[in-house]
């Protein structure tokens, strides 16, 4: 059997945790994606180890490993990564390599929205929503168990809406009130979840996606991609047609992969790696008044890594 | 000789004045006592003393306060309504006196500048030396003193900047207001970030005062900002000799919206604007700045392949 030598890519983000095995030539060999259900140290472990078992008939060496996501810092240090990349650069270069001819992306998470721009084959700019949560993933659940559904049926119950509610859309608490309020007006069931769909899209295109001009090819990504409701209104809303890739949430992790292919691995990586104890810990710094929160990494009880320090005297290693 | 202690906050227009500031005092004799770099516990006591209006920056300058109560026989609070004809400074600054005065039980030792009223900066210094016990001779000496020494600093400050633009690595403007630039809260962390990552910071205080109005014409007709001006004609200075340009506000800064506004519309090269209030987790900050520097690095490889082509 011939070794291949292949790249792990880990995308950890606040709602989902997502990782991909790819090849020299970028092809995905194995992935996965689980809930990181606030644990991330977790949710990593059960990802690799699942991925473990997709890849154990063949003879693969892994070569490089990158993190992404908002928890990319800590599983870094964790998986001994030699890449960690913010999660812009990492999801403009994966879908790049599916799309060598894209020129925005849209991207709705749990937590945060992006919107990323390309030109040439290169991101020339980008907006995250700043202050405000509206209109995410998460702002969609909440609707869902108020309305008393599954947030994965949104999508199909939009599409039946002939006449959609209009739900102020600037603020999710507004939103919200506004949405109880057409309820009780007696609104159909149908139309409030299209009005909330057009809401998050209006309010995406109101918040970061303001000022941006946007150009075909347009890709949308990230969980809220996978409702079609909220794909239909934005290719309303914009007059263009918008792709969905059904790999489209692997694109993170793809991307860092793909970094990692150019950066060569620090040490080896074996899957044992996951039989280690990690655990994480906060304390607060009484060096000065500040009270800086360090967090401390620990691999079987031994400090390898802290960061969250303003100044040298919180340094802990 | 009375020995008078001058308390000094160091927040808001301490990181524009400072050098005036201290020789002037110094001259005269004066102890001066500056209060120390923003922690959080200035911060804390700043939200406690301040309006829930009052944007991050003021927060931050009423903590200094609080700091250097009893600490001193003064603390320099100014009062600028108007530096430059037909043009005014942010509410706050003209504000300034008579919060401070109505929020702390404590000695204020002030200068009224309002050109448009007819009163100097000079006129103002000489007056608040009166108070203080000093003749108008002792007072325009240290002045004059002051004023020119301060001058000669900026000039060799913009020289020094001068050559930093001849750098190889990525340079990257700071713009925005001295406080914010500065501040050990709002500014720092992103200067430190920025220089781990290897780049040269050009910072947008440091400008030439030559054709300042004309330069800002070519970005806004109708800014009456002074403040905001100098931001503007530092961006218009470098815009064609760094790689790119972080905006740095504090939530919610009045001009820099409007102003703002006009510089994100007018700028060819890549630019962010990054809005700091006071919340504590600087995780977005870190990816918005990391990615930016990533576009930077792509456009000059890129544009270092084409030339080579």
């Amino acid at each position: 059997m011939i070794t291949i030598n292949a790249y792990l890519g880990v995308d950890i983000g606040s709602i989902s945790t997502k990782a991909v095995i790819i090849d020299e030539e970028n092809n995905i060999i194995a992935s996965d994606y689980i809930w990181t259900k606030a644990n991330p140290i977790h949710a990593v472990k059960t990802l690799i180890e699942n991925l473990e078992k997709q890849i154990q008939n063949k003879d693969i060496k892994i070569k490089g490993i990158g993190t992404t996501g908002s928890a990319r810092k800590l599983i870094g240090v964790m998986l001994n990564a030699n890449v960690v990349k913010n999660e812009i650069t990492a999801h403009a270069i994966g879908t790049l390599s599916l799309h060598p001819d894209v020129r925005t992306i849209f991207e709705i998470g749990g937590q945060d929205s992006k919107i990323i721009l390309i030109e040439d084959g290169i991101v020339v700019d980008y907006a995250m929503n700043t202050l405000c949560a509206a209109g995410t993933g998460a702002f969609l659940s909440s609707q869902a168990q108020r309305l008393g559904m599954n947030v994965e049926d949104f999508g199909p119950i939009a599409l039946t809406s002939k006449n959609p509610t209009k739900i102020a859309a600037r603020c999710t608490v507004f939103a919200e009130s506004d949405l109880v309020h057409k309820a009780q007006m007696g609104y159909k069931k149908e139309d409030i979840i299209a009005g909330l769909c057009q809401s998050v899209v209006n309010n995406y295109l109101n918040n970061v996606g303001k000022g941006k001009k946007i150009i075909s090819p347009i890709i949308f990504q990230g969980g809220v991609s996978k409702n079609i409701g909220v794909k239909k209104a934005f290719e309303q809303e914009v007059g263009e047609n918008v792709i969905v890739d059904e790999n489209g949430h692997l694109m993170g992790a793809l991307g860092v992969a793909i970094l990692s292919k150019s950066t060569p691995l620090k040490s080896e990586f074996t899957f044992k790696i996951m039989e280690a104890d990690f655990d994480t810990k906060g304390i607060e710094c009484k060096g000065c008044s500040n009270h800086c929160e360090i967090i401390c990494v620990r691999k079987n009880q031994k400090l390898i890594d802290s960061w969250g320090n303003r100044c040298n005297k919180g340094a802990l290693k | 000789m009375k020995n008078i202690k001058i308390g000094i906050p160091k927040a808001l227009l301490y990181f524009k004045y400072k050098e005036l500031w201290h020789l002037f005092f110094q001259k005269l004799g004066c102890q001066i006592i500056i209060s120390s770099d923003t922690n959080k516990e200035i911060l804390e006591n700043g939200i406690k003393f301040s309006p829930d209006e009052a944007c991050m920056a003021l927060k931050i300058y009423m903590g200094h306060i609080h700091f250097l109560q009893n600490k001193c026989d003064y603390i320099l609070v100014p009062r600028l309504a108007c530096l430059k004809k037909d043009e005014i400074l942010c509410t706050n600054f003209s504000a300034l006196y008579d919060l401070i005065k109505n929020t702390f039980p404590t000695n204020i030792i002030h200068y009224n500048v309002d050109v448009k009223h007819n009163k100097t900066e000079e006129m103002a210094f000489i007056k608040m030396g009166k108070t203080l016990g000093f003749s108008k001779k002792e007072s325009q000496l240290a002045y004059y003193y002051a004023k020119s020494r301060a001058d000669l600093n900026k000039i060799k400050m913009l020289d020094e900047q001068k050559k930093l633009l001849q750098q190889k690595n990525l340079k990257i403007l700071l713009a925005g207001h001295p406080y914010n630039l500065y501040d050990q809260f709002i500014g720092e962390p992103i200067q430190k970030l920025l220089k781990e990552n290897n780049i040269t910071l050009i910072f947008s205080d440091i400008y030439e005062e030559n054709d300042l109005n004309e330069q800002v014409k070519t970005i806004t007709k109708t800014n009456y900002w002074t403040y905001n001006k100098e931001i503007i004609a530092a961006i218009v200075q470098y815009e064609k000799h760094i790689d790119g340009i972080i905006l740095l506000t504090s939530f919610p800064c009045g001009p820099d919206s409007l102003s703002n506004e006009m510089i994100l519309r007018k700028i060819k090269i890549p630019i962010i604007n990054l809005i700091l209030d006071e919340a504590d987790s600087n995780t977005g900050l870190i990816t918005r700045i990391e990615s930016f520097i990533d576009i930077l690095e792509e456009r000059r490889k890129r544009n270092e392949e084409r030339t080579n082509d």
